[in-house]
């Protein structure tokens, strides 16, 4: 079938690209440091993201363009439902934050620089979503991570700045290099199992995604599992979950609208599209579903705990992201259990998360610019000053808090902002899910109480933020109507996308995987998927206090903040002292600089690992090589005396030769006469 | 007539010395002068062989050997007048610059 989007979709990549070169090349000598060229080229992305996505929707095909690379390895594109909605969100929300930017760096002298990183930053997350195979897919990856280097460190006068930047590197780093083990892995069994059977087949390249999940059962089940938990690390290094997620915190050091693009559009939702992308392949894998689920659900309580007793604004939306994130990695591992279906919970989260989640940045990002603090401590009756930041960031808390009305429901959609629709959807589910797995209800719990924590410190924030009495003298101002335009739209979406897409979206991604085929490999890994009406059938309909319980713990996380941060009724001091225990572990983050930096990275790698390795380095690698050239200096300079210069040594030397020449021919021919 | 043998071994005899010379001696005209001997030694041998076998090719390469004595001398020694003025004497052991 010829149509139009087919032949342009590779803009979609090109013109963010074609961005950053026009933006490094000539920002200097144009207006605003040449920030409208990235906006202009992504909001063509954002236009062609949504003809792809209407074409799709229109005739239910993926758009797929492949050319060959070299040997058995492709370039191409491949758009299914799920990588759609991914442009759709990347695309756009990556615009409002270029829009946004345009206000917020205004004052920045490097802003061309700035620009050009963020446009190319916003392409190679757009070529991870595009990418058809998984080198492909890598190679994108891996240019969001230098992207995010380069970003996080932008204020790179700054030594926190450049630490941070060298931190996000090297952790997500250890993720990376789990990934390309897996993609290595993976491509000895393809190139083992697989080959023989599509040898004949023509343009048939082995690391195509489409390759790759055909072929899924001639793959040994246990290669399999290895494969897609090196992917999971390479997703948990990338989406900040736990043990990788401390760098994400530090990322605060660069502009807050890098922080936006981070935590929404770009970076973090890359390790989540991992797993989604490569659902198939997990699928077959179920214990791998399964470590991405407790993962995932662990990440979310123990990242909204550290929410609780950061002063940072932008680190108590840190800590919110890899607990919103840890929720998402907890929607795919339900995959075990409902199958595809899994994917659409995580990715309706997702998106609604990024709108969200950049709403509160960019609010953030709105009160330090006209505060000129990060601290929570030194804010506090902003909201007569900045009515639309307020306003905004209190709907965008909203959304992230997850307040909404249970039970009722209008079309089958069910009322409330779109964190209601989408988070308290996977805590639903994924009750059934661990109900059916093992009747417990732990899962249950970390979900709720992981929902309570989070609205306690969004609110928190907002209390300490906008109301009260301003706790030290500054001069807030409403930000420009770029910002709060920009601030407008986004929690909008956040109030009100989840309701009205809830159920299109999920049955539009849902058609991502061909459910005949999902389940056909989940018998691969000796499981069976089942349907979650039927699950609800075999689970018994729950009782109405797991759909009421994350609403209430939501309210109830609210008036806590309201009591505490705002009326001051109880007072923080008492609870948040160092005498206390509980406060004190968590507000040292649980000890993980001392576990981390100081026991693992000084003490075992550096004491150990490379102080040895260093010793075998410099002793005996090197003691070997400065040994053979020492021998070789040592005999040229006996033999180099030789090199007299003087001509008439030369002139001896010949004649001793050629004498000695003529006694050797003298002898020969007087043994040959005897 | 002189047996060949006997110009060969007064011959032999020169260029020895020239040899000797070579090897030994310090001055550079001393040494040009030895090359000499060395070469007329070879043009004694070149003319006793032709007046042996009664052909006169030998004589001529004589002659051409003498043309190109005088030539060589003729660069020898101009070489040896610009290694006079840059180091105001010919001694040959002074000019060891190209060792290790």
């Amino acid at each position: 079938m010829v149509n139009d989007v087919t032949n342009i979709a590779y803009l979609i990549v090109a013109l963010p690209v074609l961005a950053f070169v026009l933006t490094l090349a000539f920002g200097k000598k144009l207006p605003s440091g040449g920030g409208y060229i990235p906006i202009l080229a992504i909001a063509l992305s954002c236009i062609i993201s949504i003809m792809a996505f209407l074409q799709i929707r229109e005739t239910g095909m993926p758009i797929e363009i492949s050319s060959h690379w070299f040997a058995v390895l492709n370039v191409g594109i491949f758009i299914d439902p799920l990588a759609s909605v991914m442009l759709l969100m990347v695309s756009f929300v990556s615009l409002l934050i270029h829009i946004y930017a345009i206000g917020y760096m205004a004052h920045d002298p490097a802003k061309p620089r700035y620009f050009a990183e963020t446009a190319l930053f916003t392409a190679a997350m757009l070529g991870v979503v595009l990418a058809d195979n998984i080198l492909q897919f890598f190679v994108a990856w891996e240019i969001v991570g230098l992207c995010s280097y380069l970003l996080i460190g932008f204020w790179n006068h700054k030594p926190t700045a450049a630490a941070a930047g060298k931190k996000a590197f090297l952790t997500t780093r250890v993720g990376d290099v789990l990934f390309m083990a897996g993609i290595v892995i993976l491509f000895f069994n393809m190139r083992e199992h697989v080959l023989p059977h599509i040898s004949g087949q023509e343009e048939v390249y082995l690391l195509q995604f489409k390759t790759i999940f055909e072929n899924i059962a001639l793959i040994p089940s246990q290669q399999l599992t290895l494969i897609t938990l090196l992917f999971f690390g390479g997703a948990v290094g990338k989406s900040g979950q736990f043990p990788l997620h401390v760098w994400l915190p530090d990322a605060m050091e660069g502009p807050t609208t890098v922080s936006a693009l981070i935590h929404a559009a770009t970076m973090v939702t890359a390790g989540v599209y991992l797993v989604a992308r490569t659902f198939p392949m997990f699928i077959a894998a179920p214990d791998s579903l399964m470590v991405v689920a407790y993962v995932g659900g662990f990440t979310a309580l123990f990242a909204s705990t550290m929410g609780l007793v950061m002063n940072d604004i932008k680190r108590v939306l840190a800590f919110s992201t890899i607990s919103q994130l840890g929720y998402m990695m907890l929607a795919l591992g339900m995959g075990a259990v409902i199958g595809a279906e899994a994917v659409g919970f995580a990715m309706f989260h997702l998106i609604n998360h990024a709108f969200f989640k950049a709403c509160l940045f960019l609010c953030a990002g709105s009160v330090i610019h006209s505060t000129g603090t990060n601290d929570l401590r030194e804010m506090g009756g902003l909201f007569s000053k900045m009515k639309i930041t307020g306003i905004t960031m209190l709907f965008a808390s909203l959304a992230l808090a997850g307040i909404g009305i249970p039970f009722l429901k209008i079309l089958d959609t069910p009322i409330g902002t779109s964190g209601f629709v989408s988070k308290d959807a996977i805590i639903v589910e994924g009750t059934y899910v661990f109900a059916h797995l093992s009747h417990n209800w732990i899962p249950f719990a970390f979900g709720v109480i992981a929902a309570l924590l989070t609205a306690i410190y969004t609110f928190r924030l907002w209390f300490m933020a906008f109301t009260g009495k301003p706790r030290q003298e500054r001069h807030p101002h409403e930000s420009p109507f770029t910002m709060t335009g920009v601030l407008s739209v986004l929690a909008a979406f956040a109030m009100v996308f989840g309701m009205l897409t809830f159920l299109p979206f999920l049955e539009f991604v849902g058609h991502t995987y061909d459910h005949e085929e999902i389940h056909h490999l989940a018998v691969l890994g000796e499981n069976t998927i089942i349907d979650h009406h039927e699950l609800h059938h075999i689970v018994g309909e729950a009782s109405p206090i797991i759909f009421l319980l994350p609403v209430v713990v939501g309210v109830g996380g609210l008036l806590l903040s309201w009591v505490i941060y705002n009326r001051r009724w109880i007072s923080v001091a008492s609870i948040g002292n160092w005498k206390n225990p509980i406060f004190a572990v968590i507000a040292r983050r649980y000890y993980q600089h001392e576990i981390f930096i100081e026991l693992i990275a000084l003490k075992f790698t550096y004491g150990v690992l490379a102080l040895s390795a260093e010793f075998i380095d410099r002793r005996i690698v090197d003691g070997i090589i400065d040994g053979i050239s020492d021998f070789v200096v040592g005999a040229a300079d006996i033999v180099k005396k030789v090199q007299s210069g003087v001509v008439q040594n030369y002139a001896t030397a010949t004649v001793a030769g050629v004498a000695l020449l003529g006694l050797i021919l003298t002898f020969l021919s007087i043994t040959e006469v005897i | 007539m002189l047996p060949i043998s006997y110009f060969l071994i007064v011959s032999a005899i020169v260029f020895c010395i020239g040899v000797y010379g070579v090897m030994t001696l310090r001055s550079g005209i001393m040494i040009m002068m030895c090359v000499e001997l060395m070469i007329n030694s070879a043009n004694v041998n070149l003319v006793a062989f032709s007046s042996h076998f009664g052909q006169i090719n030998g004589q001529v390469f004589a002659l051409f050997c003498i043309a190109l004595a005088a030539a060589e001398a003729a660069i020898g020694f101009a070489i040896l007048m610009s290694i006079f003025r840059s180091n105001k004497n010919i001694n040959i052991d002074n000019l060891n610059i190209l060792r290790w």
